[in-house]
């Protein structure tokens, strides 16, 4: 039986299944207890910013690397293990260190 | 145990102190129907946003038609941070509800876009204030997104989710598995004296017999794929009746190669299995990058 490919937006469940959750996700749930009043009962999940926004990073990143192993560099593949790849920021995490 | 690593897990939450120099200045979430407090310079239309669907590599301005996502009809085009650039269009600051109508808008463009660009997506419903927030996001993360498009450069994503009649299977598992089958008969020829229990084994043991027989398809199908991809993602499958759920990426090069195997390997099964093939996608199921924006300021 011949598989034919559909395109992405002819499934509106497939569409969801990534769009939702996956690429850049802007995480704000964190910050809705300090932002106060208005957000409380808002899922503000990603409307976000003013002019002086200010972004840091917690934590970032990777190909996510269950079964996968994206090894992009080499050509070769065989999806098995691996590790995932790691993008490290540049914007520093300035945790507060005390000594 | 040391103080500083203690500090540095919490800070997520409690973040800068009154020392906090200007750049960690005021990150302001900003819910739809709210005043308006932002002093924006284009103070007469704070309500505007930008809806950002995800990022390119690109100089110089691009436009990709337009967007109704919001049920708004704006160009989309491109904000730009030295070589890489989001996509956006305009729209009120407003929280999207994934509706079929907000979805599909999203990848309409996601998908005019990847005719001729990589794209890192981003997830649905992100919106920024200005144009102006969004370079300072572009800025404070570009060496990851040089990184991630760097990596992505000319590869696709698909999905591959595989099905089966379970009843089906269950079937011919109980007319053709030795021991299911022997059990079977037992069951329905003696009247086994303790028939609720026997057919809590019989139960078990059928579930066991699918898992097998899923796993082994499973591993096949990804051999037989495994030489064409880049990589793979096995997400976790939706319902009893699917049992593959994969995403993989794949060189655009090698597309119709790709192609050519999914098929093969799913003629293999007939109608045993079902094969549902969906791309090309930009690569949500490979690359995942957390923001977390964090309020300057006291907490």
């Amino acid at each position: 039986m011949a598989v034919e490919r559909v395109s992405g937006g002819s499934s509106l469940i497939d569409v969801l299944d990534r769009v939702l959750d996956k690429g850049i996700v802007i995480d704000a749930w964190v910050r809705i207890s300090l932002v106060g009043i208005d957000l409380i009962t808002v899922e503000a999940r990603v409307v976000v910013a003013s002019i002086d926004t200010y972004l840091k990073y917690a934590d970032a990143v990777g190909l996510t690397g269950l079964v996968s192993r994206p090894t992009l560099s080499e050509g070769d593949s065989e999806g098995g293990e691996g590790k995932p790849i790691e993008v490290r920021p540049r914007t520093s995490r300035t945790p507060r260190r005390r000594r | 145990m040391s103080p500083s690593k203690k500090a540095k897990k919490t800070t997520a939450v409690r973040k800068t102190s009154a020392k906090a120099e200007p750049a960690t200045a005021v990150l302001d979430l900003v819910t739809p129907p709210g005043p308006a407090k932002v002093e924006s310079p284009r103070s007469g239309q704070q309500q505007e946003g930008r809806y950002v669907y995800g990022v390119i590599e690109s100089r110089t301005p691009v436009g990709f038609g337009r967007s109704s996502i919001g049920g708004v009809n704006e160009d989309v085009y491109t904000v730009h941070y030295g070589d890489i650039a989001a996509v956006v269009s305009r729209t009120p600051v407003f929280i999207f509800d994934p509706t079929r109508d907000n979805a599909l808008a999203h990848e309409h463009v996601i998908e005019s876009v990847m005719k001729n660009y990589t794209i890192i997506p981003m997830s649905f419903g992100t919106v920024f204030r200005t144009d102006d927030d969004i370079r300072e996001v572009l800025k404070s993360i570009y060496s990851s997104l040089k990184d991630v498009l760097k990596q992505m450069t000319g590869k696709l994503e698909f999905g591959l989710k595989v099905t089966w009649d379970r009843d089906r299977i269950i079937e011919e598992l109980q007319r053709e598995h030795d021991e299911i089958h022997r059990f079977h008969l037992e069951l329905t020829r003696k009247h086994l004296q303790s028939t609720y229990f026997a057919r809590m084994q019989l139960g078990r043991m059928i579930d066991k017999a699918l898992a097998e027989l899923a796993a082994n398809y499973v591993r096949e199908i990804y051999d037989g794929l495994r030489a064409v991809c880049v990589a793979s993602r096995d997400n976790k499958p939706i319902g009893d009746k699917m049992i593959m759920n994969a995403a993989f990426l794949i060189q655009k090069a090698r597309e119709a190669e790709f192609d050519a195997a999914v098929n093969r390997v799913a003629q293999k099964y007939g109608d045993r299995l079902n094969f549902k093939y969906t791309g090309p996608w930009p690569p949500y199921n490979f690359v995942n990058i957390r923001l977390k924006l964090e309020r300057g300021g006291q907490g």
